[in-house]
């Protein structure tokens, strides 16, 4: 995120130099003064209002990035104000503050915009940290509403892709500090393969990316989709497993920036969640091919001879077990058991089940995939 | 859609319903089961439908497009009612055929029949089929009669009438007692008495109180749990609401496993229709009881079937277990009352209520009630699902339903219970199938898979398949089971790679009995099942691998090798075709031979080799090819 400038704000006029980052909306005196100094000594600049109106015309004239707004005012209500801030400006991050006992109101205003919320009393990091993190996807809108909203512009042509090798070298400097702390040999090469794979994933995507707003706007995509999830199912702490099963049917994987966005939204340490992604079968934390390719290991298939299946079919694509091929096009995969037992040997290859097919079918299978996604 | 406010909406749309099933004299069943639509069922019943306009036949002939018959080998399963002429393996090409002959004509359309294969005869009804004639169809039959994604074809048999009667004419306690009455055991595979579980969660303290569907059917070779899920979302759904009731729970949770995406779409049609109809949700049928569902989707995890697991799954953590001083039936979900029931076992108590409890306990045998639907794979002719009565017995259902071993092969052994389970030999074939008479031999119910396993199967690689599998899926917390299981796999491994050595079955024996004692969940307790029981009726095949590196069915890929005869072979070149590693290649004019260095051993020209040739030979790799040849 670092590396990210700051661009003019689009098609809105760019805010004066010196203007607040933060408005913030609340009738309690104590709470403004309080949080105006919190943010204020970490070097966010913040304006305050003390009802809806005044809120409102602060944000018309000051064009925050972030609005912390609270529900319960006397005149216009937080959700109103929540509701008029996209009209202002889409980029704007309204963060919600609310007393004990009203959650439920909190989660109805993240349903219609609100980033995130505080449940009073908060501790300061707290503030500090949510408002960070609202500046942060503010920025990503700004940036990528840039790239929506104007024409092309002649210099990013010329700006420096970021090509494979980098990718790896980045990668391997990563692992070399995985290796001075102390990783024994096997789970050496293993990060290594996968750390490979991943940059390849990554080189691939970026290769085909002309500028780096582009690249961050795929990104922005992405965590605006798993948004899109962990709304579905209301902020629910116990749906996680549910969430990533979904985001892992959308993206294939489950990139490590995607998780830390789901941390930081349902307020799950990033290890509970790695802890969780990596006891199931079902998730990735490597990127996978277009097309998975499952091999049924049930029993029923196992003595009908799933083994021999596999071994064909790891042949035919040259991969083994788990890997995934060089053209990020097939990955191979086994699974317990598919619940078809009695067309035993089991293949599955994206949706389609094939009873013991021969090489002849497989290869037809394989090539016709190929064909498609030449086609695209 | 209409919600469906008292007991008296509910009868007037299930009479209506009735009379729409019964208005059209002929329907075509065509199955969309999983297995059916792999095979290309959903081509077919478009085309029926397709055809039926074209020829003006709407107004008496209706198609259904439903639930599992049970026989997916044969499939797509087409069945035309009332003469309940079955049709296997039939395409779309073949349905303008079965319109003009069958339903214009009334006649038949005898290459789609099904031939038995003693006889040579054709056989044109469903009950007739020696795979349908010796089952007890309870559960299954519902399925294979209502489109699982209509509820109206449900209230059409009779759906729901069970919910409406215990809601009006029975108390909570009443319908724990018809349950209790029934001797229902759980269908999972630990076979606890049913209504002892509901009674032990209703008068556990605590509120609110969940009921929790189990179909996280994780053994490998099972698949009933699937079938009655995609086939009858509502009769599984009526159980648990019924359930709910009479333990006094107002929310249930369906834990299906990701890997089944069918059932996943028609349970959540079959809530949503529900739903509509005022079936879930506030003041049910006004009778004034509040119900609801949701379902959580399993991520792959075998441990997360166990009960503990699944609810700390559903919690939102890592599925593991945990001790279990205290049940989840007293403390369960978020601490309360949790009531976990199989699919299997929900299914059947809509038709314990329907029928009463003591026809329930007519069937089966002491101890065993009921019926009990089977997944009948492996090396056996007609694979699929069978519903029996308890107490039949193995070589009924192997030999009589699925039509014995395929291609003159000798039967071996049967596996029961998954991965939990044993392994059973011929010797055991007559023993009555039931909870208590398989645990008495090392076995289990388990789910209700049955592996049959013919000559061509080794018994010590079958034990490394399973232990593999369960090293794999344990989840780590306990060591007895996390480490006992590795060794074990390690053993074996080496066994079957020929680097076995003298003792090794001993101390396969010691860490059995460390794993049985030692471990944390049943996983672990029962993880040493397979191998035990192959050690103990297939000791030999052990020894022949330890002492003489000779698998005797060969199957070890270590210790065989592949070859040609050079006398058999008369140069057709299908096992060229076949090979998906460029290993078979021409040799001269007409003969072929197989390059050991790039040979990956996958029995591909083995199989292709045409049965009147038998060329491709498949010998033990310590023996010389002149030797075998002789």
């Amino acid at each position: 995120m670092d590396q990210i400038n700051v661009t003019p704000l689009g098609v809105n006029e760019a805010p004066e130099m010196g203007s607040a980052a933060v408005v913030l909306i609340d009738d309690v005196e104590s709470m403004r003064e309080g949080c105006q100094q919190t943010l204020e000594e970490e070097g966010l600049q913040t304006a305050v209002a003390c009802d809806g109106m005044e809120g409102l015309k602060l944000i018309e004239s000051l064009r925050p990035k972030v609005v912390l707004v609270d529900l319960k005012m006397p005149g216009i209500s937080g959700i109103e104000v929540l509701e008029k801030i996209p009209e202002i400006d889409p980029a704007i991050v309204p963060i919600v503050l609310t007393g004990y006992g009203t959650i439920d109101s909190a989660v109805e205003s993240m349903k219609i915009g609100a980033f995130d919320f505080l449940t009073k009393p908060f501790e300061p990091e707290k503030l500090v940290e949510t408002v960070r993190r609202g500046m942060e996807l503010s920025q990503l809108r700004y940036d990528s509403s840039d790239v929506l909203m104007e024409a092309p512009k002649e210099k990013l042509t010329q700006e420096e892709v970021l090509d494979k090798q980098d990718v790896l070298l980045k990668g391997l400097s990563a692992i070399s500090e995985g290796y001075s702390i102390g990783l024994d040999q096997s789970q050496f090469i293993g990060e290594l393969k996968r750390l490979e794979s991943e940059a390849k994933y990554h080189a691939r995507s970026l290769g085909s990316v002309k500028d780096r707003e582009r690249a961050i706007l795929a990104i922005y995509n992405d965590l605006r989709m798993v948004d899109e999830i962990i709304r579905k199912h209301d902020y629910k702490k116990n749906n996680l497993i549910q969430i990533l099963l979904e985001t892992q049917q959308k993206l294939n994987w489950l990139p490590g920036h995607v998780l830390k966005w789901i941390s930081g939204r349902l307020h799950i340490f990033l290890a509970e969640i790695y802890n969780i992604a990596s006891f199931y079968e079902a998730f990735s934390l490597e990127p996978q091919g277009a097309h998975i390719v499952k091999v049924c290991t049930g029993t029923a298939c196992h003595v009908r001879g799933a083994p021999n299946l596999l071994k064909k079919v790891s042949s035919i694509l040259d991969i083994q077990e788990n890997e995934t091929d060089t053209n990020q096009m097939f990955t191979l995969k086994t699974v317990n058991c598919l619940g078809c037992c009695a067309l035993s040997p089991v293949l599955q290859v994206d949706e389609t089940y094939s009873s013991n097919p021969s090489l002849t079918k497989l290869k037809k299978i394989f090539n016709s995939l190929e064909e498609q996604e030449d086609c695209r | 859609m209409t919600k469906l406010n008292s007991i008296k909406d509910l009868e007037n749309i299930k009479t209506a319903c009735g009379l729409e099933h019964q208005r059209k004299p002929i329907t075509v069943t065509v199955c969309s089961g999983t297995g059916c639509a792999s095979c290309g069922s959903t081509d077919v019943a478009d085309t029926f439908l397709k055809e039926i306009q074209r020829r003006g036949l709407q107004e008496r002939v209706s198609l259904r497009r439903s639930g599992c018959h049970g026989f997916c080998e044969q499939g797509p399963v087409t069945v035309i009612h009332p003469k309940e002429t079955c049709y296997l393996k039939a395409t779309p090409e073949d349905v303008p055929e079965i319109l003009e002959k069958t339903i214009v004509e009334g006649g038949l359309v005898d290459r789609l029949l099904y031939v038995d294969p003693q006889t040579g005869e054709r056989i044109p009804s469903l009950n007739d089929i020696p795979f349908y004639k010796y089952q007890q169809r309870e559960l299954l039959e519902t399925i294979s009669a209502i489109d699982p994604v209509d509820i109206r074809t449900y209230f059409a048999v009779g759906g729901y009438s069970a919910l409406s009667y215990v809601l009006t004419k029975m108390t909570p306690d009443q319908v724990i007692k018809e349950i209790k009455d029934s001797d229902l055991r759980g269908r999972g595979g630990g076979g606890f008495p049913t209504g002892k579980k509901w009674e032990t969660t209703a008068n556990a303290p605590g509120e609110p109180k969940y009921v929790i569907v189990n179909g996280d059917e994780g053994d490998p070779g099972a698949y009933m749990d699937r079938s009655v899920l995609e086939g009858n979302p509502h009769g599984v759904l009526e159980g648990l609401i019924i359930g709910g009731y009479a333990i006094g729970a107002s929310k249930g949770y369906f834990y299906i496993r990701q890997e089944y995406p069918m059932a996943l779409n028609n349970v959540k049609l079959a809530i949503e229709e529900a739903t509509e109809h005022g079936l879930l949700g506030k003041d049910i049928l006004g009778t004034g009881f509040d119900f609801s569902v949701s379902i959580h989707r399993g991520a792959g995890a075998f441990v997360s079937g166990e009960s503990s697991a699944l609810m700390s799954a559903i919690e939102g953590h890592v599925g593991e277990p945990r001790p279990k001083y205290i049940h989840t039936s007293v403390q369960g979900l978020w601490g309360k009352p949790s009531c976990l029931n199989n699919v299997e076992t929900w299914a059947n108590v809509p038709l314990i209520i329907n029928k009463g409890a003591h026809r329930f306990k007519s069937m089966g045998t002491e101890g065993s009630r009921g019926t009990k639907v089977f997944s009948l794979v492996g090396k056996v002719n007609n694979t699929g699902l069978v519903e029996v009565p308890m107490g039949i017995t193995l070589r009924e259902i192997i030999f009589k339903i699925g039509g014995g071993i395929p291609n003159g092969r000798k039967f071996k052994a049967v596996q029961t219970g998954g991965p939990s389970g044993g392994v059973l030999p011929e010797s055991l074939l007559d023993l009555p199938v039931d909870f208590d008479g398989l645990n008495r031999v090392g076995s289990m119910m388990g789910s209700g898979g049955l592996i049959v396993m013919d000559e061509d199967t080794c018994m010590v690689d079958t034990a490394r398949y399973y232990t593999n599998f369960l090293a794999h899926e344990s989840c780590g917390k306990c060591i007895p089971c996390r480490e006992g299981l590795r060794r074990m796999l390690d053993i074996l491994t080496d066994i079957c790679n020929g680097n076995g050595r003298e003792g090794d079955i001993e101390l396969l024996e010691d860490l059995a009995e460390v794993l049985r004692e030692a471990s944390l969940c049943a996983l672990g307790k029962s993880a040493a099942n397979p191998v035990m029981s192959t050690i103990r009726y297939f000791r030999e095949e052990y020894e022949a691998h330890i002492l003489e590196k000779r698998c005797p069915a060969l199957m070890c890929n270590k210790l065989i090798r592949y070859w040609i005869d050079e006398e058999k072979c008369v140069g057709c070149g299908l096992c060229e075709k076949s090979c998906p590693a460029d290993a078979v290649s021409k040799v001269g004019d007409k003969l072929y031979e197989i390059d050991e260095s790039k040979c990956i051993q996958c029995n591909a020209c083995f199989a292709a080799c045409p049965e009147k040739f038998s060329a491709v030979q498949k010998t033990n790799a310590t023996g010389k090819k002149a030797e075998i040849a002789a």
